[in-house]
């Protein structure tokens, strides 16, 4: 079979070249098979028949139809398009024994034939960058014949010479080639090279021609190099993202190196990941456009060449997105140059509040990856209390505090590193919760937060995991904090009520420091008084603690807690010279760890004022109480009235009614004063406190309830900032009141002296009594010198008396003086409790008359 | 070969013909006829159509020194 099919085929090649030759000179005499030109012909065709063996193009017989309809329609035969179109299809549906089998081949065949006829007919000389005008013709198959013949009357073009022809075909030729000339001019660079420069100048490296001008500060295009303008500017546009990337680069290698030296937070770093990701993307993209840049479209019709795929412009076009990205990161990095953590994640979040869908899906992204290192240490923070921010980027700082300032001072929040998307009330309360579980767990020595935590985390939905949060979550963090801040406030609370007892410690105080242990301080009072009479370096604190132990032992109070009672000291404090007991005594109370958050030292100080405060006014109402026991009416003292003498009588009269008097003032002042004090100030006091302490929500509420409580107290009993005058004179009348104490204690000293003298005497008179008269004169046997003495004694007792007379006198009017002082300084106070301790003192209004009677 | 198939081949090289005149050519029928032939046989268009162009143009002056001849594929 093979050799007949070999025979058929020289056969038909003998046939065809015979033919061919045969058509083309159709009057030689070469005909014959035998003439040496067929034979050479033959081995020629031979020769070329055997050196193709494959097509260069798939065998595709509808495509190739294809393509020559459309060279026919591009060349405005259309009508001829649609005959062919016709043909082909009867053609192509042509099957069965007696069709062609490869009518591709045909196809093709005829479509090679064509073109190489056709290009056979045009000027050589045309340049190939105008690859449509190669195959311009004339409208119809005559005129090609024409134009080939035109052939030998163009005359010189290399030599530039034009011809100007009447055809306009011609002219149109000749402005082409004119414009051809042109662009190979100005073109020295051709643009797939400069196409590859700007690519490499996007990835920041320097081309043959585009290269890094520092002076500039960008990518240009050496001015040697001769580009037309258009392209000049083009590559110039381009070359922007170069600069650009240059930009960000520049900064994420600078980061990277600053790293080791600790410079570069964990924000920064989380940032330079992000660009580099965003940068590798970038990568994937120029790489694609390299390889493009390098091969052609593949084309079906091969003789028309198209240039490389990527122009200038195709190039504008792909690097326009990465342009924007380049310049929001370019925009970024600026920005962050010199920020970090909190205030870096800011100020990129600032920049995200944009309304193109682009960018803030790019800035979301990026912020995702930049705050999660935030999140993280903001949960491991408020879960575990953990603190773990080894570049201080964090917006809650710490500080190596002692115990009993952890909370207070421990902890605060910095607001420079504080986000903008975490607002201020939000920043509260995470250091609030945060504070808490290292207060519980340092001064409480407790571990129950670590189940609230868990509790918190689950029902906030999320996991004590790592990275469960992230950024565009504010409400899931919102959540997550606010349960884990209900849960752990309420557990310390509970802690502090329940282990520790706060509330109990507080009442204990009151009850020991704010005198409200009646009893007790009566004790107390009693058995100190002679001690701290003394002066104050005799007085040894050993025995003043022996003391407030029996004085505790004999009250009510022993039946306290032990673990309070305990706590509860006698301190002296620094003593001067001169001074007595009474000025160093006091009592103190010790707030062990973690009370002593809340009963810090300077408020220990706040109740030490108080406590002092106190004990004077109930050690003046105690000398007052002694004088009067001393003041009440007796024996002795009627017994001296009637023993006296007429001359002594009045006197004595008078000085006891001035005393009394005077007494009456002084106690009626003090028991109002004492009475505002226990009930309207530290009773009203105390409940406010106790409401407050009900609904405190957690520990800072509670440190400024107690603070408010103290500071009332401070205020309302006169011991605050602007009372300060109307508190030295206070002072100066219980200083006024002890001097009557004594002058009292005098007086009445006195009067029994005399009674006792006269007592011998009398004893002597009441003998005489009895027989009948008392007889004041008559010297009696017995004693003449109890007469004598009676005479001295009434003397002296005059004397005494008078004395005694003035110095009441000049104590009343002091007193009064002074009284009307306080009470003209009351009303001027602000505040509105000091109205009422006017209005139980003056309710009578009797002082205001007298001072307005003065007047 | 039955009429049929004779009819087919006509009515084929009938179009080859119409289309090789729309393209123009230059063949006349009965070359065509030829080459179509070696088409079918399995040779190369792409190697017919350039000895179609080389013995066209040809001018009539010496052939080139040949090689003796290959053999066929």
């Amino acid at each position: 079979m093979e050799e007949e099919d070999q025979q058929k085929l020289t056969d038909l090649v003998k046939e065809l070249i015979l033919r061919l030759l045969s058509c083309k000179s159709p009057n030689s005499a070469s005909q014959s098979p035998s003439s040496p030109h067929f034979q050479a012909s033959l081995r020629y065709a031979v020769r070329i028949l055997s050196s193709r063996l494959a097509p260069s193009v798939a065998p595709d017989a509808a495509a190739v139809a294809e393509s020559i309809k459309r060279h026919l329609a591009i060349h405005g035969k259309s009508s001829q398009a649609l005959t062919f179109a016709d043909l082909y299809s009867k053609f192509d549906s042509k099957t069965g024994p007696g069709s062609i089998n490869n009518k591709w081949a045909v196809l093709y065949l005829l479509k090679i034939i064509s073109e190489d006829r056709s290009l056979a007919g045009n000027d050589p000389n045309y340049p190939s960058l105008l690859p449509n005008i190669e195959c311009f013709e004339a409208e119809s198959g005559d005129k090609s014949r024409v134009s080939r013949e035109r052939e030998g009357g163009r005359v010189g073009w290399d030599k530039g010479v034009l011809l100007v022809s009447k055809d306009p075909e011609n002219l149109r030729q000749l402005a082409f080639k004119e414009y051809a000339d042109l662009v190979k001019e100005e073109n020295e660079v051709s643009e797939e090279l400069l196409v590859r420069d700007v690519l490499y100048a996007c990835q920041g490296i320097d081309g043959k021609y585009v290269k890094y001008g520092s002076i500039v500060d960008g990518y240009i295009l050496s001015d040697l190099v001769k580009v037309p303008r258009a392209t000049r500017t083009m590559v110039r546009k381009l070359c922007e993202l170069g600069w650009l990337f240059r930009k960000v680069k520049g900064y994420i290698s600078d980061s990277m190196d600053r790293f080791p030296g600790e410079d570069v937070g964990t924000v920064g770093q989380a940032f330079c990941a992000a660009l580099q990701d965003e940068l590798s993307e970038y990568y994937k993209l120029l790489a694609v456009l390299e390889s493009q840049s390098m091969n052609p479209i593949p084309l079906v019709s091969e003789s028309a060449s198209s240039g490389n795929y990527l122009t200038l412009r195709r190039l504008s076009v792909w690097l326009a997105e990465p342009l924007v990205k380049m310049r929001l990161m370019a925009v970024l990095v600026d920005k962050c140059r010199v920020l970090r953590g909190g205030a870096m994640a800011g100020a990129i979040h600032l920049q995200a509040q944009h309304g193109d869908l682009l960018v803030s899906e790019f800035m979301k992204r990026l912020l995702t990856r930049v705050c999660s290192p935030l999140f993280e240490m903001v949960r491991s923070w408020v879960l575990e209390g953990e603190l773990e921010d080894i570049f201080s980027e964090f917006f809650i700082v710490g500080q190596q505090v002692k115990a009993e300032s952890l909370w207070r001072e421990g902890y605060r929040l910095h607001s420079g590193m504080l986000p903008a998307f975490i607002s201020n009330s939000l920043a509260q309360r995470i250091l609030r919760t945060g504070k808490s579980i290292n207060f519980l767990r340092v001064c409480c020595d407790d571990r129950g937060w670590a189940e609230s935590a868990m509790e918190a985390a689950s029902a906030a939905g999320t996991t004590t995991r790592r990275g469960s949060l992230g950024y565009g979550e504010t409400g899931a963090l919102e959540s997550l904090i606010n349960e884990a801040a209900k849960r752990i406030d309420r557990h310390l609370l509970d802690v502090m009520y329940n282990r520790y007892k706060f509330k109990e410690h507080c009442l204990a105080i009151k009850r020991y420091l704010l005198l409200g242990q009646g009893d007790f301080v009566q004790y107390l009072m009693d058995i100190i008084w002679p001690e701290l009479s003394e002066p104050a370096n005799t007085i040894s604190s050993f025995k003043l603690a022996g003391l407030l132990e029996s004085a505790i032992r004999s009250s009510n109070a022993q039946y306290d807690d032990p673990e309070i009672l305990d706590r509860l000291r006698v301190k002296m404090m620094p003593h001067s010279a001169g001074d007595r007991g009474w000025d160093v005594f006091s009592l103190e109370y010790d707030p062990r760890v973690p009370l002593d958050t809340i009963f810090t030292e300077s408020v220990m100080v706040k109740y030490l004022r108080i406590f002092n405060f106190l004990w004077k006014l109930r050690r003046v109402e105690h000398a007052l109480i002694g004088a009067w026991k001393a003041m009440k009416p007796n024996s002795i003292t009627s017994q001296a009235f009637l023993k006296l003498q007429r001359a002594a009588k009045m006197p004595l009269l008078l000085t006891l009614r001035k005393c009394q008097v005077l007494w009456n003032e002084m106690n009626h002042f003090l028991t109002n004063l004492q009475d505002y004090i226990m009930f309207e100030v530290l009773e009203v006091s105390w409940l406010n406190f106790s409401h407050e302490m009900e609904v405190a929500k957690d520990l800072d509420d509670l440190l400024m309830a107690h603070e408010k409580y103290l500071n009332s107290i401070l205020e309302k009993s006169l011991l605050g900032e602007r009372s300060r005058a109307l508190h030295k004179s206070l002072f100066i009348l219980f200083d006024l009141i002890l001097r009557f104490r004594s002058h009292a204690d005098r007086l009445y000293e006195g009067i029994n002296e005399l009674q006792t003298r006269s007592g011998k005497s009398s004893l002597a008179s009441r003998d005489n009594k009895k027989s009948g008269q008392q007889r004041n004169e008559g010297p009696s046997k017995t004693s003449s010198w109890a007469s004598d003495g009676r005479k001295a004694l009434t003397q002296r007792a005059g004397e005494f008396l008078r004395n005694m007379q003035n110095d009441l006198d000049s104590l009343a009017k002091e007193y009064t003086t002074l009284l009307e002082g306080f009470l003209s300084q009351l009303p001027v106070q602000q505040h509105v409790d000091l109205k009422f301790l006017m209005f139980r003192l003056d309710f009578t209004e009797f002082y205001s008359r007298l001072g307005v009677n003065k007047c | 070969m039955d009429p049929e198939a004779a009819r087919t081949a006509r009515e084929s090289l009938d179009l080859a013909f119409q289309m090789s005149i729309i393209l123009d050519t230059g063949l006349d029928r009965h070359t065509l006829s030829v080459l179509i032939a070696l088409c079918d046989l399995g040779l190369n268009p792409e190697a017919l159509a350039a000895v179609v162009k080389e013995l066209r143009t040809e001018p009539s002056s010496s052939p080139p020194v040949l090689p003796p001849p290959s053999s066929f594929p």
